[in-house]
């Protein structure tokens, strides 16, 4: 049972980075990415097949995060000129078929049956809570360095133009604001802090399959956002915490009760329920869109008193 | 390797036929709603599903279970669009919002149909006799799939253009506040879209279906290239999509001959519809639609 618990601190880390990374893109930028799972699987392949021919964990991150980037900025370069729908629709497409590449060319992973990954930090002869531990570690760290990066972006000047093309893009562009600069490298940040994810999540499972990269885990991360309010990091992992936590109540539940329904099944049409559901009555999420935090506003709504003593001639 | 090249055409017509029965009903509830219903692929599946029920659970035959299913999943897409997506719209939510909720959409019908038949294939268990008309291999199936799609093309070509429901979906279609101003119900225009396009869709599935396999990702299999035909014929665009269903399919068994000759694997032929739909995507987004007029 504490094994549990500590198996679902970690999803709820890797969930709450790719969350992040989505609320960027969909909460700050407005971008539509229906294939998050294809920078997931980047980032996951990049880590198997670098940690095999022995390279250190770390850089194996790294460079996950650095490939998933690389294929942000080239997915970015025609997607980002079109509508919203047509990205939808290419990125989705993308997603699939980097999946079918990986599972039809045995030679890059072991194709359909995948390839086992080393863990990251070896805990060989410790028990089994000390690696899963260690990954809570691992992974909340990695998890807090997005977070700032994303927290940081949100506030700055940067963040603010990136939700006035978010807004308004005609407006944006007429401000001298080139849109598909700024998509792009929201784009690219976002796919680095995924492949980073992917990366975590590979060592974690010790393995990857072509079969982990469903559209599905795509989705998933859809409803964490919506649900916990598209423009609010805070927001995004309060929505990673509560959909695995559904996840993690459906799955415990499957061994008590005895439903007629497969569990599997079911937890699916939960969980398009629950889209629907809040798309319809909470559209904004459980958290508000977080207010913008620059010193001048601070001065303007904390200060005002300390500026209206001072003599006004 | 000798290719033979009539039997490449003939397969195209076979895949075009599929992919023309379902893309026209995507095709135009993306033009009239705005938005692209990714549960169009459950439709699909549904539909093969129903046909499945009606044709080997009960017995009917092939015949029967077209119809049932035509108007079964007509009936399941128009209610998707009036109990979610339209009030959804009203209720002010961005083409993101809609995309999503046809993707969670997606997800209950699915796994409600994984829940009901279970995820193991399933076969139809006619067996349709194969026989060579000179150097092409036909099996009855493929006569049969390419004659109803034909049929029901034209049939929705006299609708488009000869009846007062077919004028009013082309005007709403190229003109919204025009044709609500000229006094068209707009809404129960769309509503009709959505009941054929998901009929339409379900006879898709179960020819898909017969002459595969059906599993609850029967119709998901084939909604990138359904996506390429949409955005090829130009959204909205009836013959943008009749046209585009068997330039996709002429592409991709073309595509086939030419992956076996390189060596490399045939399930990428998954591939070259995407790659068409990326390419009109960045080139002409509005696909072949000044090819025709707008439909």
């Amino acid at each position: 049972m504490l094994l549990y618990g500590l198996d679902f601190l970690v999803f709820v880390g890797i969930f709450g980075i790719v969350a992040l990374s989505l609320n960027l893109e969909f909460g700050f930028a407005g971008i539509a990415n229906f294939g998050k799972v294809a920078f997931f699987l980047i980032g996951a392949y990049t880590y198997a097949l670098l940690s095999k021919i022995g390279i250190p964990f770390s850089l194996c991150l790294i460079a996950g995060a650095l490939t998933s980037a690389l294929f942000g900025l080239l997915i970015s370069l025609p997607a980002l000129r079109l509508r919203t729908d047509y990205l939808a629709i290419a990125i989705l497409a993308f997603g699939e078929i980097l999946r079918l590449i990986v599972k039809s060319e045995s030679w890059i992973a072991g194709g359909d049956w995948g390839i086992s990954v080393a863990p990251a930090i070896s805990t060989a002869g410790a028990s089994h809570h000390v690696g899963v531990l260690v990954n809570i570690g691992l992974v909340y760290f990695c998890l807090l360095i997005c977070f700032v990066i994303a927290q940081l972006l949100a506030n700055s000047p940067y963040g603010r133009v990136v939700r006035a093309i978010r807004e308004d893009e005609i407006a944006a562009e007429a401000l001298g604001k080139d849109r598909a600069k700024y998509k792009a490298q929201i784009l690219m940040i976002g796919s680095a802090m995924v492949g980073v994810a992917g990366g975590l999540y590979a060592q974690y499972l010790h393995y990857v399959l072509p079969s982990m990269f469903m559209p599905m885990v795509t989705f998933t991360v859809w409803i964490m956002v919506l649900l916990g309010g598209p423009g609010n990091n805070w927001g995004a992992l309060l929505g990673a915490g509560l959909v695995e936590l559904f996840k993690y109540g459906t799955n415990l539940a499957k061994d008590y009760l005895n439903l007629p329904v497969d569990p599997i099944n079911l937890q699916y049409i939960l969980f398009g329920v629950l889209i629907i559901l809040v798309l319809f009555y909470r559209p904004q999420g459980l958290l508000k869109e977080s207010p913008i935090k620059t010193k001048a506003l601070e001065l303007a709504r904390y200060g005002k008193g300390v500026v209206n003593n001072k003599p006004s001639k | 390797m000798a290719v033979n090249w009539a039997q490449v055409l003939f397969n195209s017509a076979v895949t075009g036929s599929i992919y023309l029965l379902g893309a026209v009903g995507l095709s135009i509830t993306y033009g009239l709603s705005g938005f692209p219903n990714f549960a169009h692929a459950e439709l699909i599946t549904l539909g093969a599903f129903i046909g499945y029920f009606v044709a080997e659970q009960l017995g009917l035959g092939l015949p029967a279970a077209l119809i049932v299913a035509f108007l079964v999943t007509g009936g399941v897409g128009f209610l998707c669009y009036r109990g979610i997506f339209q009030p959804l719209a009203k209720r002010g939510a961005t083409i993101i919002h809609l995309m999503v909720a046809s993707i969670a959409l997606g997800f209950i019908l699915r796994h409600s149909i994984g829940a009901v038949w279970s995820w193991k294939p399933l076969y139809f268990t006619t067996a349709w006799s194969a026989f060579d008309v000179g150097q092409v291999r036909v099996t009855g199936l493929w006569l049969w799939l390419i004659f109803v799609a034909v049929t029901l093309a034209f049939i929705m070509h006299l609708i488009l253009t000869r009846t007062k429901i077919g004028k009013a979906i082309r005007a709403t279609s190229s003109n919204p506040e025009l044709a609500l101003a000229s006094g068209i119900n707009i809404d129960r225009v769309i509503w009709i879209t959505w009941f054929i396009g998901a009929g339409l869709a379900a006879i898709a599935g179960i020819f898909r279906a017969s002459d595969t396999q059906i599993w609850p990702m029967t119709g998901w299999d084939i909604i990138l290239p359904i996506f390429a035909v949409v955005i090829l014929g130009g959204i909205g665009n009836y013959y943008g999509a009749v046209a585009a269903a068997f330039i996709i399919g002429l592409a991709e068994n073309v595509g086939v001959v030419i992956l076996v000759a390189l060596g490399l694997s045939s399930t990428y032929r998954i591939g070259i519809a995407f790659m068409i739909l990326i390419i009109t995507l960045i080139v002409k987004p509005q696909g072949l639609a000044m090819l025709f007029r707008r439909a």
